[in-house]
Protein backbone atom coordinates (compact mmCIF):
# COMPACT_ATOMS: atom_id res chain seq x y z
CA UNK A 1 0.00 0.00 0.00
CA UNK A 2 2.66 2.49 1.03
CA UNK A 3 4.65 2.11 -2.16
CA UNK A 4 5.29 4.48 -5.00
CA UNK A 5 2.66 4.20 -7.76
CA UNK A 6 0.28 2.21 -5.59
CA UNK A 7 -3.42 3.11 -5.74
CA UNK A 8 -3.10 5.29 -2.61
CA UNK A 9 -0.07 7.02 -4.08
CA UNK A 10 -1.90 7.82 -7.31
CA UNK A 11 -5.00 8.90 -5.42
CA UNK A 12 -3.06 11.27 -3.12
CA UNK A 13 -1.28 12.79 -6.09
CA UNK A 14 -4.32 13.25 -8.35
CA UNK A 15 -7.31 13.78 -6.04
CA UNK A 16 -6.13 16.91 -4.16
CA UNK A 17 -5.20 18.58 -7.45
CA UNK A 18 -8.58 17.73 -9.00
CA UNK A 19 -10.30 18.97 -5.84
CA UNK A 20 -8.26 22.18 -5.89
CA UNK A 21 -9.13 22.77 -9.53
CA UNK A 22 -12.81 22.19 -8.73
CA UNK A 23 -12.47 24.61 -5.80
CA UNK A 24 -11.12 27.22 -8.21
CA UNK A 25 -14.17 26.73 -10.43
CA UNK A 26 -16.50 26.97 -7.42
CA UNK A 27 -14.75 30.14 -6.25
CA UNK A 28 -15.33 31.56 -9.72
CA UNK A 29 -18.97 30.49 -9.84
CA UNK A 30 -19.72 31.84 -6.37
CA UNK A 31 -18.54 35.29 -7.38
CA UNK A 32 -15.44 35.25 -5.16
CA UNK A 33 -13.13 35.80 -8.11
CA UNK A 34 -13.05 39.56 -7.57
CA UNK A 35 -12.28 39.15 -3.90
CA UNK A 36 -9.71 36.39 -4.30
CA UNK A 37 -8.15 36.69 -7.76
CA UNK A 38 -4.71 35.55 -6.59
CA UNK A 39 -6.05 32.54 -4.68
CA UNK A 40 -8.16 31.62 -7.71
CA UNK A 41 -5.03 31.79 -9.88
CA UNK A 42 -3.19 29.66 -7.32
CA UNK A 43 -5.95 27.04 -7.27
CA UNK A 44 -6.06 26.74 -11.04
CA UNK A 45 -2.34 26.99 -11.85
CA UNK A 46 -1.17 24.87 -8.93
CA UNK A 47 -3.62 22.07 -9.70
CA UNK A 48 -2.81 22.11 -13.42
CA UNK A 49 0.93 22.00 -12.73
CA UNK A 50 0.42 19.18 -10.18
CA UNK A 51 -1.57 17.15 -12.70
CA UNK A 52 0.97 17.87 -15.44
CA UNK A 53 3.69 16.58 -13.14
CA UNK A 54 1.69 13.43 -12.46
CA UNK A 55 1.23 12.91 -16.21
CA UNK A 56 4.97 13.37 -16.73
CA UNK A 57 5.58 10.77 -14.03
CA UNK A 58 3.36 8.09 -15.54
CA UNK A 59 3.91 8.67 -19.27
CA UNK A 60 6.83 6.41 -20.25
CA UNK A 61 8.01 8.65 -23.09
CA UNK A 62 8.85 11.49 -20.67
CA UNK A 63 12.49 11.13 -19.71
CA UNK A 64 13.72 11.56 -16.13
CA UNK A 65 15.49 14.79 -17.03
CA UNK A 66 12.35 16.19 -18.60
CA UNK A 67 10.34 15.16 -15.55
CA UNK A 68 12.62 17.21 -13.31
CA UNK A 69 12.49 20.15 -15.72
CA UNK A 70 8.70 20.03 -15.51
CA UNK A 71 9.03 19.80 -11.72
CA UNK A 72 11.16 22.96 -11.69
CA UNK A 73 8.68 24.81 -13.87
CA UNK A 74 5.72 23.61 -11.80
CA UNK A 75 7.43 24.59 -8.57
CA UNK A 76 8.34 28.04 -9.88
CA UNK A 77 4.81 28.81 -11.06
CA UNK A 78 3.23 27.45 -7.87
CA UNK A 79 5.63 29.40 -5.66
CA UNK A 80 4.97 32.68 -7.45
CA UNK A 81 1.18 32.47 -7.31
CA UNK A 82 1.27 31.14 -3.75
CA UNK A 83 3.14 34.18 -2.44
CA UNK A 84 0.87 36.51 -4.39
CA UNK A 85 -2.11 34.74 -2.77
CA UNK A 86 -0.60 35.13 0.71
CA UNK A 87 -0.04 38.83 -0.05
CA UNK A 88 -3.68 39.06 -1.10
CA UNK A 89 -4.84 37.61 2.21
CA UNK A 90 -2.54 39.99 4.08
CA UNK A 91 -4.11 42.94 2.24
CA UNK A 92 -7.62 41.69 3.00
CA UNK A 93 -6.85 41.54 6.70
CA UNK A 94 -4.85 44.74 7.20
CA UNK A 95 -5.75 47.19 4.41
CA UNK A 96 -9.19 48.10 5.81
CA UNK A 97 -7.47 49.68 8.83
CA UNK A 98 -5.39 52.72 7.94
CA UNK A 99 -3.75 52.88 11.35
CA UNK A 100 -1.83 49.63 10.89
CA UNK A 101 -1.88 48.93 7.14
CA UNK A 102 1.38 50.79 6.49
CA UNK A 103 3.11 49.29 9.50
CA UNK A 104 1.88 45.88 8.39
CA UNK A 105 3.21 46.32 4.86
CA UNK A 106 6.61 47.51 6.03
CA UNK A 107 6.97 44.84 8.66
CA UNK A 108 5.86 41.98 6.41
CA UNK A 109 8.27 43.21 3.71
CA UNK A 110 11.11 43.32 6.22
CA UNK A 111 10.27 39.89 7.62
CA UNK A 112 9.95 38.52 4.08
CA UNK A 113 13.39 39.85 3.14
CA UNK A 114 14.97 38.37 6.29
CA UNK A 115 13.28 35.03 5.61
CA UNK A 116 14.49 34.95 2.01
CA UNK A 117 18.08 35.65 3.07
CA UNK A 118 17.88 33.14 5.93
CA UNK A 119 16.30 30.44 3.76
CA UNK A 120 18.88 30.98 1.01
CA UNK A 121 21.66 30.65 3.55
CA UNK A 122 20.17 27.45 4.99
CA UNK A 123 19.73 26.01 1.50
CA UNK A 124 23.35 26.87 0.72
CA UNK A 125 24.66 24.97 3.73
CA UNK A 126 22.32 22.00 3.23
CA UNK A 127 24.13 18.98 1.82
CA UNK A 128 21.30 18.16 -0.62
CA UNK A 129 19.97 14.70 -1.31
CA UNK A 130 21.22 13.91 -4.78
CA UNK A 131 24.39 14.16 -6.78
CA UNK A 132 22.35 15.46 -9.69
CA UNK A 133 22.01 19.21 -9.33
CA UNK A 134 18.70 19.24 -11.17
CA UNK A 135 17.15 17.02 -8.48
CA UNK A 136 18.85 18.34 -5.35
CA UNK A 137 18.26 21.91 -6.58
CA UNK A 138 14.52 21.27 -6.89
CA UNK A 139 14.40 19.81 -3.39
CA UNK A 140 16.40 22.68 -1.91
CA UNK A 141 14.08 25.12 -3.64
CA UNK A 142 11.15 23.32 -1.96
CA UNK A 143 12.91 23.70 1.39
CA UNK A 144 13.58 27.41 0.78
CA UNK A 145 10.00 28.08 -0.28
CA UNK A 146 8.54 26.37 2.78
CA UNK A 147 10.88 28.22 5.17
CA UNK A 148 9.75 31.56 3.73
CA UNK A 149 6.09 30.53 3.50
CA UNK A 150 5.82 29.19 7.05
CA UNK A 151 7.67 32.23 8.40
CA UNK A 152 5.39 34.66 6.59
CA UNK A 153 2.21 32.87 7.62
CA UNK A 154 3.40 32.68 11.22
CA UNK A 155 4.20 36.40 11.18
CA UNK A 156 0.73 37.27 9.86
CA UNK A 157 -0.86 35.10 12.56
CA UNK A 158 1.24 36.83 15.25
CA UNK A 159 0.32 40.29 13.92
CA UNK A 160 -3.37 39.39 13.91
CA UNK A 161 -3.10 37.92 17.40
CA UNK A 162 -1.36 41.00 18.75
CA UNK A 163 -3.70 43.57 17.20
CA UNK A 164 -6.81 41.36 17.55
CA UNK A 165 -7.61 42.41 14.00
CA UNK A 166 -10.98 41.16 12.81
CA UNK A 167 -10.61 38.86 9.83
CA UNK A 168 -13.14 37.14 7.68
CA UNK A 169 -13.69 33.41 7.53
CA UNK A 170 -12.29 33.03 4.02
CA UNK A 171 -8.98 34.79 4.76
CA UNK A 172 -8.63 32.85 8.00
CA UNK A 173 -9.28 29.50 6.32
CA UNK A 174 -6.88 30.11 3.45
CA UNK A 175 -4.13 31.17 5.82
CA UNK A 176 -4.70 28.21 8.15
CA UNK A 177 -4.38 25.93 5.13
CA UNK A 178 -1.12 27.52 4.05
CA UNK A 179 0.15 27.45 7.64
CA UNK A 180 -0.52 23.74 8.20
CA UNK A 181 0.79 22.72 4.81
CA UNK A 182 3.98 24.82 4.97
CA UNK A 183 4.95 23.69 8.49
CA UNK A 184 4.47 19.97 7.74
CA UNK A 185 6.19 20.24 4.36
CA UNK A 186 9.07 22.20 5.90
CA UNK A 187 9.69 19.43 8.45
CA UNK A 188 9.66 16.72 5.80
CA UNK A 189 11.84 18.56 3.31
CA UNK A 190 14.27 19.40 6.12
CA UNK A 191 14.70 15.66 6.72
CA UNK A 192 14.83 14.77 3.03
CA UNK A 193 17.49 17.36 2.16
CA UNK A 194 19.61 17.04 5.29
CA UNK A 195 19.25 13.58 6.84
CA UNK A 196 19.78 11.26 3.86
CA UNK A 197 16.71 9.06 4.38
CA UNK A 198 16.44 5.63 2.75
CA UNK A 199 14.35 5.12 -0.37
CA UNK A 200 11.51 3.60 1.66
CA UNK A 201 11.56 6.45 4.17
CA UNK A 202 11.52 8.91 1.28
CA UNK A 203 8.43 7.20 -0.12
CA UNK A 204 6.72 7.46 3.27
CA UNK A 205 7.59 11.16 3.42
CA UNK A 206 6.11 11.60 -0.05
CA UNK A 207 2.88 10.02 1.20
CA UNK A 208 2.80 12.37 4.20
CA UNK A 209 3.50 15.37 1.92
CA UNK A 210 0.67 14.45 -0.42
CA UNK A 211 -1.72 13.63 2.43
CA UNK A 212 -0.98 17.01 4.02
CA UNK A 213 -1.77 18.75 0.74
CA UNK A 214 -5.04 16.80 0.60
CA UNK A 215 -5.95 17.91 4.13
CA UNK A 216 -5.07 21.49 3.20
CA UNK A 217 -7.41 21.41 0.21
CA UNK A 218 -10.20 20.04 2.42
CA UNK A 219 -9.56 22.85 4.94
CA UNK A 220 -10.00 25.36 2.10
CA UNK A 221 -13.22 23.63 1.00
CA UNK A 222 -14.58 23.92 4.52
CA UNK A 223 -13.77 27.58 4.99
CA UNK A 224 -14.62 28.77 1.48
CA UNK A 225 -17.77 26.80 0.84
CA UNK A 226 -19.38 25.94 4.18
CA UNK A 227 -21.19 28.98 5.56
CA UNK A 228 -20.42 30.14 9.10
CA UNK A 229 -22.84 29.19 11.85
CA UNK A 230 -25.20 32.08 12.43
CA UNK A 231 -27.12 30.90 15.47
CA UNK A 232 -25.67 32.77 18.41
CA UNK A 233 -27.15 33.24 21.82
CA UNK A 234 -28.05 36.83 22.54
CA UNK A 235 -26.50 36.82 25.99
CA UNK A 236 -23.87 39.56 26.17
CA UNK A 237 -21.36 37.24 27.75
CA UNK A 238 -21.22 35.25 24.53
CA UNK A 239 -20.72 38.29 22.38
CA UNK A 240 -17.79 39.92 24.01
CA UNK A 241 -15.28 38.02 21.96
CA UNK A 242 -15.49 36.17 18.73
CA UNK A 243 -13.54 34.00 16.42
CA UNK A 244 -13.14 34.27 12.70
CA UNK A 245 -16.40 34.28 10.82
CA UNK A 246 -18.05 35.93 7.85
CA UNK A 247 -17.20 39.56 7.34
CA UNK A 248 -17.15 41.39 9.59
CA UNK A 249 -16.58 38.52 11.95
CA UNK A 250 -20.18 37.65 12.65
CA UNK A 251 -22.78 38.72 15.17
CA UNK A 252 -25.54 41.19 14.54
CA UNK A 253 -25.37 44.69 16.00
CA UNK A 254 -28.19 43.76 18.36
CA UNK A 255 -26.07 40.94 19.74
CA UNK A 256 -23.45 43.43 20.76
CA UNK A 257 -25.79 46.10 22.04
CA UNK A 258 -25.76 44.85 25.59
CA UNK A 259 -22.00 44.59 25.60
CA UNK A 260 -21.59 48.09 24.19
CA UNK A 261 -23.91 49.55 26.79
CA UNK A 262 -21.88 47.82 29.43
CA UNK A 263 -18.71 49.22 27.87
CA UNK A 264 -20.20 52.71 27.83
CA UNK A 265 -21.04 52.49 31.50
CA UNK A 266 -17.52 51.33 32.22
CA UNK A 267 -16.04 54.21 30.23
CA UNK A 268 -18.20 56.70 32.06
CA UNK A 269 -16.91 55.27 35.31
CA UNK A 270 -13.33 55.58 34.09
CA UNK A 271 -13.76 59.17 32.97
CA UNK A 272 -15.41 60.27 36.16
CA UNK A 273 -13.08 58.54 38.56
CA UNK B 1 21.26 16.32 10.52
CA UNK B 2 21.57 19.15 13.07
CA UNK B 3 20.03 21.54 10.56
CA UNK B 4 17.15 19.11 9.98
CA UNK B 5 16.46 18.95 13.72
CA UNK B 6 16.55 22.74 14.04
CA UNK B 7 14.14 23.15 11.12
CA UNK B 8 11.79 20.44 12.44
CA UNK B 9 11.68 22.08 15.87
CA UNK B 10 11.08 25.50 14.29
CA UNK B 11 8.34 24.15 12.02
CA UNK B 12 6.67 22.32 14.93
CA UNK B 13 6.70 25.45 17.09
CA UNK B 14 5.31 27.52 14.21
CA UNK B 15 2.53 24.96 13.68
CA UNK B 16 1.68 24.95 17.39
CA UNK B 17 1.51 28.76 17.45
CA UNK B 18 -0.63 28.92 14.30
CA UNK B 19 -3.05 26.25 15.52
CA UNK B 20 -3.07 27.77 19.01
CA UNK B 21 -4.03 31.20 17.68
CA UNK B 22 -6.60 29.64 15.34
CA UNK B 23 -8.31 27.63 18.05
CA UNK B 24 -8.15 30.39 20.63
CA UNK B 25 -9.88 32.76 18.21
CA UNK B 26 -12.36 30.20 16.95
CA UNK B 27 -13.28 28.76 20.31
CA UNK B 28 -12.93 31.81 22.51
CA UNK B 29 -14.98 30.96 25.56
CA UNK B 30 -15.28 34.16 27.45
CA UNK B 31 -17.39 32.69 30.23
CA UNK B 32 -18.79 35.54 32.22
CA UNK B 33 -16.08 37.89 31.03
CA UNK B 34 -18.20 41.03 30.92
CA UNK B 35 -16.69 44.32 29.93
CA UNK B 36 -16.34 45.47 33.51
CA UNK B 37 -14.27 42.37 34.22
CA UNK B 38 -12.15 42.51 31.10
CA UNK B 39 -11.47 46.23 31.12
CA UNK B 40 -8.86 47.29 33.61
CA UNK B 41 -9.52 50.75 34.98
CA UNK B 42 -6.89 53.29 34.03
CA UNK B 43 -6.23 56.29 36.27
CA UNK B 44 -5.90 58.92 33.57
CA UNK B 45 -4.79 61.71 35.96
CA UNK B 46 -2.05 59.61 37.49
CA UNK B 47 -0.91 58.61 34.00
CA UNK B 48 -0.91 62.28 32.96
CA UNK B 49 1.27 63.13 35.96
CA UNK B 50 3.70 60.36 35.13
CA UNK B 51 4.29 61.55 31.58
CA UNK B 52 4.34 65.26 32.43
CA UNK B 53 7.79 66.59 31.37
CA UNK B 54 7.65 69.45 33.92
CA UNK B 55 7.24 66.91 36.71
CA UNK B 56 10.31 65.12 35.42
CA UNK B 57 12.31 68.34 35.19
CA UNK B 58 11.25 69.26 38.70
CA UNK B 59 12.53 65.93 40.02
CA UNK B 60 15.76 66.31 38.09
CA UNK B 61 16.39 69.78 39.54
CA UNK B 62 15.61 68.67 43.10
CA UNK B 63 17.23 65.27 43.37
CA UNK B 64 20.86 64.21 43.13
CA UNK B 65 21.76 62.33 39.93
CA UNK B 66 21.71 58.77 41.30
CA UNK B 67 18.53 59.32 43.27
CA UNK B 68 16.81 60.94 40.27
CA UNK B 69 17.68 57.96 38.10
CA UNK B 70 16.28 55.53 40.69
CA UNK B 71 13.05 57.53 41.04
CA UNK B 72 12.80 57.90 37.27
CA UNK B 73 13.14 54.12 36.83
CA UNK B 74 10.28 53.57 39.24
CA UNK B 75 8.20 56.12 37.34
CA UNK B 76 9.04 54.36 34.07
CA UNK B 77 7.96 51.00 35.53
CA UNK B 78 4.64 52.52 36.53
CA UNK B 79 4.37 54.13 33.09
CA UNK B 80 4.93 50.73 31.44
CA UNK B 81 2.13 49.25 33.53
CA UNK B 82 -0.24 52.03 32.45
CA UNK B 83 0.71 51.65 28.79
CA UNK B 84 0.14 47.89 28.98
CA UNK B 85 -3.32 48.42 30.46
CA UNK B 86 -4.17 50.99 27.77
CA UNK B 87 -3.06 48.54 25.07
CA UNK B 88 -5.11 45.70 26.57
CA UNK B 89 -8.20 47.89 26.84
CA UNK B 90 -7.73 48.86 23.17
CA UNK B 91 -7.75 45.16 22.27
CA UNK B 92 -11.03 44.70 24.17
CA UNK B 93 -12.47 47.60 22.17
CA UNK B 94 -11.39 46.06 18.87
CA UNK B 95 -13.24 42.87 19.75
CA UNK B 96 -16.35 44.70 20.83
CA UNK B 97 -16.57 47.09 17.88
CA UNK B 98 -16.56 44.21 15.39
CA UNK B 99 -20.30 43.79 15.84
CA UNK B 100 -20.83 47.39 14.72
CA UNK B 101 -19.17 46.70 11.39
CA UNK B 102 -22.10 44.45 10.46
CA UNK B 103 -24.64 47.18 11.07
CA UNK B 104 -26.95 48.10 8.21
CA UNK B 105 -26.75 51.70 9.40
CA UNK B 106 -23.87 53.39 7.56
CA UNK B 107 -23.14 55.78 10.45
CA UNK B 108 -22.88 52.94 12.94
CA UNK B 109 -20.65 50.89 10.65
CA UNK B 110 -18.43 53.92 10.04
CA UNK B 111 -18.25 54.68 13.77
CA UNK B 112 -17.29 51.06 14.44
CA UNK B 113 -14.59 51.23 11.77
CA UNK B 114 -13.21 54.45 13.24
CA UNK B 115 -13.24 52.96 16.72
CA UNK B 116 -11.33 49.88 15.53
CA UNK B 117 -8.89 52.09 13.63
CA UNK B 118 -8.31 54.22 16.72
CA UNK B 119 -7.92 51.19 18.96
CA UNK B 120 -5.44 49.58 16.56
CA UNK B 121 -3.47 52.82 16.41
CA UNK B 122 -3.38 52.97 20.19
CA UNK B 123 -2.26 49.36 20.38
CA UNK B 124 0.49 50.02 17.84
CA UNK B 125 1.63 53.14 19.70
CA UNK B 126 1.52 51.25 22.98
CA UNK B 127 3.94 48.66 21.59
CA UNK B 128 6.37 51.39 20.47
CA UNK B 129 5.96 53.29 23.74
CA UNK B 130 6.74 50.15 25.75
CA UNK B 131 9.90 49.66 23.72
CA UNK B 132 10.91 53.27 24.42
CA UNK B 133 10.13 52.89 28.11
CA UNK B 134 12.30 49.79 28.43
CA UNK B 135 15.14 51.62 26.66
CA UNK B 136 14.62 54.62 28.93
CA UNK B 137 14.93 52.35 31.98
CA UNK B 138 18.52 51.73 30.94
CA UNK B 139 19.08 55.47 30.35
CA UNK B 140 16.71 57.29 32.73
CA UNK B 141 18.09 60.67 31.60
CA UNK B 142 16.58 60.12 28.15
CA UNK B 143 13.47 62.19 27.61
CA UNK B 144 10.82 59.89 26.15
CA UNK B 145 7.34 61.07 25.28
CA UNK B 146 4.32 58.89 26.06
CA UNK B 147 1.76 61.64 25.55
CA UNK B 148 0.40 60.10 22.30
CA UNK B 149 -0.75 57.08 24.30
CA UNK B 150 -2.76 59.19 26.72
CA UNK B 151 -4.22 61.34 23.94
CA UNK B 152 -5.07 58.24 21.93
CA UNK B 153 -6.77 56.67 24.93
CA UNK B 154 -8.91 59.72 25.57
CA UNK B 155 -9.88 59.91 21.87
CA UNK B 156 -10.74 56.23 21.96
CA UNK B 157 -13.15 56.84 24.81
CA UNK B 158 -14.93 59.40 22.63
CA UNK B 159 -15.11 57.03 19.68
CA UNK B 160 -16.54 54.25 21.86
CA UNK B 161 -19.16 56.62 23.26
CA UNK B 162 -20.16 57.66 19.72
CA UNK B 163 -20.55 54.06 18.61
CA UNK B 164 -22.60 53.30 21.73
CA UNK B 165 -24.92 56.21 21.04
CA UNK B 166 -25.41 55.17 17.41
CA UNK B 167 -26.07 51.58 18.41
CA UNK B 168 -28.60 52.51 21.05
CA UNK B 169 -29.96 56.06 20.75
CA UNK B 170 -32.60 55.39 23.41
CA UNK B 171 -29.94 55.34 26.05
CA UNK B 172 -27.80 58.46 25.64
CA UNK B 173 -24.34 58.32 27.10
CA UNK B 174 -23.40 61.01 29.56
CA UNK B 175 -19.82 62.03 29.41
CA UNK B 176 -20.17 65.42 31.04
CA UNK B 177 -20.00 65.86 34.81
CA UNK B 178 -22.94 64.39 36.67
Amino acid sequence: MLQAHSFLWNYLWVAPNLLLFALGILVWLRGLRRQLPAFLAYAVLSSISGLALFAADVIPSVSAVNFWRIDWLSLSVETFVKFVAIGEIFSRVFNPFRSISKLGKYSVSAVGAVLVFGATFLAAISPGDSTLRLISGAHLLELTVYIVESGLVLFIFLLVAYFRTPWDRVSFGILVGYGVSSCVHLSLWAIMTNAAPTAHQRTIFDFVNMATFHVTVLIWYYFLLVPAQRSRPSSPKNNSDQGPSDPPAGGSPQDHEGTLNEWNRELERLIHQ
Amino acid sequence: MTLAIILIVAASLALIVILGISFSRALQVSGDASVSKRVQPLDVDAFRNLIDPTEREYLRSRLPGAEFREVQRQRLRAMAAYVQVAGRNAAVLVNMAQGGLASSDAHTAEAARQLIDGALLLRRNAAFALLKIYIAMAWPDWDMAAAPILNGYVQLNGAAMLLGRLQNPAEPVRISAR
